[in-house]
């Protein structure tokens, strides 16, 4: 297979030499490791590509979380270096790193205090430029948050701000005389601010917040605020960052008589960042974190003139639940009802992130219902106000993790795996609701679980050490040696989805099943190949965790025998009439068609 | 050039003599002669399609009629010699006559006839459904309802699924074309949607989940649904509706969102076929004539249940409009944009008078309607039971019964959600209460009187 735009696939050797199978592992190993052989020595090439992120797989990580490597027992950005072959053997195209900047830590690091800087516990400046060469080097790009909507009120833009009512950067924030303009501006957390206004006694006058009442908003109708930021986007895409994930990105701008989001402003902005980006900076992506339904977020993706990509925010909860009702409506309800992007844009799709928290208090409950069944529902109000990792929240159960997978990496869309969910880690519920989830990676059954050289005593969150999930058992270095793990599963699958540049681009078609507790769909590829076929795969889900036998309409592949893509098997020959699939409890397939 | 009408007719009453449907329908007027009262020509030359309109006693029937030259016939009707007719001749050629559904060629053209040219399609295929019409999918985008028994004057279903599309009512298998001739409804052709499903089959679904917790030693019923350790029997016993409710599989929320399409429903159907106050007197007789069929107990709590229905007032009971008929979930789809209404009156579910005939058009309360959909919870979840082992059987009919309670209150809570409603119900909710129960009673009844054996 020679894609260019695959970039040569060669995998690194694995950590500490180790062999990455036991001696006569399981027998497809040598067949998944297209096209080339298991432990030969080589790196990735970082492919020249202006749409790599449209078939990118991301891998978003906490800095402070991931490798220690100075022994402080906070991690680092020189850490993440460290741990950069094992990133590349694992399959990820590009690592998303939450904030890494200088902050009074009230709001995970979103309170940033110094654009320009790195917080000094993750390293500095020179740092993020020797993560970047070394993750180029190894085929990967490393994107970051960027903070446009608001600052931490310990930024000394907001110090000077206060300080007078005419000091240079006086308007640089959003000042009132009073509380009462834009009242009907929803607060987005609502159960700790009892508005977006508060009191700065400094100034004798109200500013306004959309979060925190410590992240003042910047004003973005002053031209110095956009040129400000627009200086902040230069400045680290010249330290080589290939792109950003935009924080809060629908809040801008405001005006009276509106909803404060998806301002047409706040739209020329980004178009404005856009242009720059592109007349500067090739290849780099704009992903927009912005809580809509999806007919609405396609505002961002402009004509293909503003972000790259949107995080599809409604498919998560409907995953979870469809497979909790076991029945397929929740997603394909989403799924009619998502817009293709345009030409040069993509869909991030997830399965769990850092910031569940978020998205319940802002999605509009009314259009999507599901989301509102979601946190009321029983077992899921027990999570709420506590985020759970990926397997914790499915009881570690290993099938609806491959299936709940599967559908991540077969879905339209670019996935974002979160750190820790390819060894099924655990959270710690008793740590507060962001921290919970942020526990250090656990690389390997030693000390620290190998995250940290310091004394357990140092470290800033302690690793898990409950007999299900803890670390003397969860690890990377367990996931090597037992070829069985999850994490082996989980590169096999992330290798066969880049051999199927289809899953990432392709067209999607929802199948009609007679059983509601199946999921069918066909993605098609662009292009047709060599033979004026265009490539086609079926997946075929059971979302129940019975066994299932349904009937496919594949009229139009009669005659073709569909080829199971992980174990290259042959199916029944499609014949007229149904086509019947049986599936095991919470199984799928990948079945290779041709299209017609 | 087509072959003579008289000889396709001989051919078809033979035809059609051989066809169980037609015994059925045919059952009480066994003696009288065949007559055709009309044969169009549909298509000239080979293959040819002409429609016959036959007529014994009182009833009458369509068969659309295809013929072709025999050598051409082998190849088309392959497997389906069963659709022959006979040979007939037409200026010396010799052709075989057939039932045109048969054909896929002709089933095609009738489409376009049907749509007066409309619609056209590729691709045809036959679902097997009840026998007073033959149902044609075509390019899995429409559905076509040929009518072999035919009824005077306008359907039913057809007058009401254009009256309803017509207002706006959205929440429907859309009309496309109806096909009328002689006096009759021929055809209906509506769009189809192939990821549609009964709700029937979501309710089984919903049931298999919360059964399967009844097996003690269910180890796939404990499943992940996201719960730590599954609950014991007993704990189940102890709130089995606690434990309903939290079942994974809850179909409440579906209910629910069902419940508000009825009452969308009732408003269109208010809209389109106007309303009036209901009567509580005939309401009453409704209700008690019910009795009949019923044991002792259940007479007498039937008996002051009509009787209570017949002391209220008029303008207490809420009002009367066109009801659905024959709503239960086989009667809902789910679709991607929600819940739908398919199917009005025809084919209904009960037995009546007359075979293969549809529900007559109807006036009556809207709790009818929502009588039906409540006791239709039962049946699927009776449906359900009877797939489990015996020995689950105390613990499995408590969780059914839980079932039932909680959909019923969800549905009629999705109802009473969409505000404009409450002026179709009765004014006090009691009333309504009471008017549910009667109903309720009516349809157990009439549910035993057709499966009763079953």
């Amino acid at each position: 297979m020679d894609d260019p735009s695959a970039g040569s696939l060669l995998v690194p050797p694995s950590p500490g030499g180790q062999p990455l199978w036991a001696p006569g592992g399981p027998p497809n190993a040598q067949r998944l490791f297209l096209p080339h052989e298991a432990g030969q020595a080589g790196w990735r090439q970082l492919a020249n590509d202006q749409r790599w992120y449209e078939r990118a797989v991301f891998y978003e990580l906490v800095p402070r979380g991931f490798f220690d490597s100075n022994g402080d027992g906070i991690g680092d950005l020189s850490g993440i270096v460290e741990k950069l072959d094992y990133l590349a053997w694992l399959g990820i195209d590009c690592l998303w790193v939450l904030p890494f900047y200088p902050s009074p830590l009230r709001d995970g690091g979103y309170d940033v205090s110094d654009f320009y800087s790195v917080a000094p516990e993750c390293g500095d400046v020179s740092d993020v430029v020797r993560l970047v060469d070394e993750a180029h080097r190894r085929g990967i790009r490393v994107i970051s948050d960027l903070v446009i909507n608001h600052t931490s009120d310990a930024h000394p833009w907001f110090a000077e701000s206060r300080s007078s009512r005419d000091n240079p950067k006086a308007d640089w924030y959003v000042w009132g005389d009073d509380d009462q303009r834009w009242s009907d501006i929803r607060v987005i957390f609502c159960d700790t601010e009892p508005s977006n206004w508060t009191w700065d006694p400094a100034r004798q006058q109200f500013y306004w917040h959309r979060f925190f009442h410590h992240q003042p908003d910047l004003n973005y109708e002053n031209p110095e605020v956009r040129e400000a930021v627009l200086s902040v986007v230069r400045f680290w895409l010249d330290v080589g960052l290939d792109g950003f994930r935009l924080d809060a990105a629908a809040y801008l701008f405001q005006r009276d008589g509106t909803t404060g989001e998806n301002l047409p402003e706040t739209h020329a902005f980004l178009r404005q960042m856009r242009k720059e980006i592109d007349r500067d900076y090739p290849n780099r992506v704009l992903l927009a974190e912005v809580n809509q339904w999806p007919s609405d977020v396609v505002d961002y993706f402009g004509d293909s003139d503003e972000c790259h990509m949107c995080f599809h925010f409604p498919l998560m909860p409907r995953m979870f639940m469809a497979v909790r009702r076991e029945q397929r409506f929740p997603i394909t309800e989403i799924l009619t009802q998502t817009p293709s992007p345009p030409d040069g844009c993509q869909w991030g799709i997830f399965l769990r992130n850092h910031d569940e928290l978020t998205l319940e208090m802002v999605t509009d409950e009314e259009r999507d219902y599901m989301y509102a069944e979601y946190a009321s529902d029983p077992r899921m109000r027990r999570n709420l106000g506590i985020r759970r990792r990926l397997a914790p929240l499915v009881d570690n159960d290993r099938r609806v993790a491959e299936l709940l997978h599967a559908l991540l990496l077969s879905l339209p869309g670019s996935p974002v795996l979160y750190y820790g969910d390819e060894l099924l880690m655990g959270d710690n519920i008793y740590l507060g609701d962001r921290d919970g989830v942020r526990t250090p990676m656990q690389w390997t059954p030693d000390r620290n679980a190998g995250f940290s050289g310091a004394d357990f005593a140092q470290l800033f969150l302690p690793p898990l050490m409950d007999p299900v999930y803890g670390f003397q058992a969860v690890n990377v270095e367990a996931g090597f040696r037992d070829p069985s793990s999850f994490l082996h599963w989980l590169q096999r699958m992330l290798a066969i989805r880049r051999h199927y540049p289809l899953f990432a681009d392709g067209e999607l078609e929802v199948l009609p099943a007679d059983n509601p507790s199946v999921l069918a769909y066909v993605r098609t590829g662009p292009g047709a190949d060599e033979d004026g076929a265009r490539r086609a795969v079926l997946c075929v889900n059971n979302l129940s965790r019975f066994a299932q036998a349904a009937e496919l309409s594949l009229d139009r592949w009669e005659g073709v025998s569909p080829v199971e893509l992980i174990g290259r098997a042959s199916f029944p020959v499609v014949g007229a009439g149904g086509y019947p699939v049986t599936l095991g409890p919470h199984s799928f397939y990948w079945l290779e068609l041709e299209a017609r | 050039m087509a072959p003579e009408a008289r000889s396709l007719t001989a051919l078809a009453t033979a035809y059609l003599a051989g066809q169980a449907w037609y015994r059925t329908a045919t059952a009480n007027t066994a003696d009288a002669p065949v007559r055709l009262v009309a044969a169009d020509v549909l298509l000239e030359g080979h293959p040819g399609l002409a429609r016959l309109v036959l007529e014994r006693g009182e009833r009458r029937f369509q068969l659309l009629v295809g013929w072709r030259r025999a050598q051409d016939s082998a190849r088309v009707l392959h497997g389906r010699e069963s659709a022959i007719l006979g040979s007939v001749e037409d200026a010396g050629e010799h052709l075989l006559a057939y039932d045109a559904l048969a054909d896929d060629e002709l089933t095609l053209q009738v489409l376009t006839i049907a749509t007066g040219g409309a619609e056209h399609a590729e691709r045809v295929r036959r679902v097997s459904t009840l026998v007073s019409h033959a149902s044609l999918v075509f390019d899995e985008r429409l559905f076509m309802k040929c009518y072999r028994v035919l009824e005077p004057g306008e359907r039913p279903e057809i007058e009401v699924l254009f009256r309803l599309d017509e207002i706006g009512f959205n929440a429907l298998l859309a009309p496309i074309a109806r096909w009328r001739a002689h006096g009759h409804d021929l055809a209906l052709v509506r769009e189809f949607l192939p990821s549609a499903l009964e709700g029937r089959l979501l309710a089984l679904t919903s049931l298999r989940d919360l059964l399967a917790r009844a097996s003690s030693e269910d180890s796939s019923g404990r499943g992940p649904a996201f719960m730590p350790g599954a609950p014991t029997g007993q704990e189940l016993a102890a709130d089995i509706d606690l434990a309903t409710a939290q079942a994974g599989g809850d179909l409440a929320s579906e209910m629910h969102r069902l419940g508000a399409t009825t009452a969308r429903l009732h408003l269109a159907l208010a809209e389109g076929f106007g309303d009036r106050p209901a009567q509580p007197d005939l309401m009453a007789a409704v209700v008690a004539g019910s009795r009949a069929r019923a044991n002792a107990p259940a007479a007498a709590a039937t008996r002051q249940l009509a009787e209570r229905i017949a002391a209220l007032a008029r303008g207490e009971a809420g009002r009367s409009i066109r009801v659905h008929g024959d709503f239960h979930l086989r009667r809902v789809m789910r679709a991607e944009t929600g819940w739908l209404v398919a199917g009005f009156s025809d084919d209904p579910l009960y037995a009546t008078d007359l075979p293969h005939a549809s529900l007559p058009a109807r006036t009556g309360s809207p709790v009818e309607d929502l009588a039906d959909m409540c006791f239709s919870l039962g049946v699927v979840a009776r449906e359900a039971l009877a797939q489990r082992p015996p020995s689950e059987s105390e613990l499995a009919s408590d969780l059914a019964a839980a079932w039932c309670r909680r959909n019923r209150l969800a549905f009629l809570e999705g109802y009473a959600t969409v505000p404009e409603v409450q002026r179709l119900l009765p004014s006090e909710p009691a009333t309504t209460e009471l008017l549910l129960e009667g109903f309720e009673r009516v349809r157990e009844r009439r549910y035993e009187a057709t499966f009763s054996g079953a």
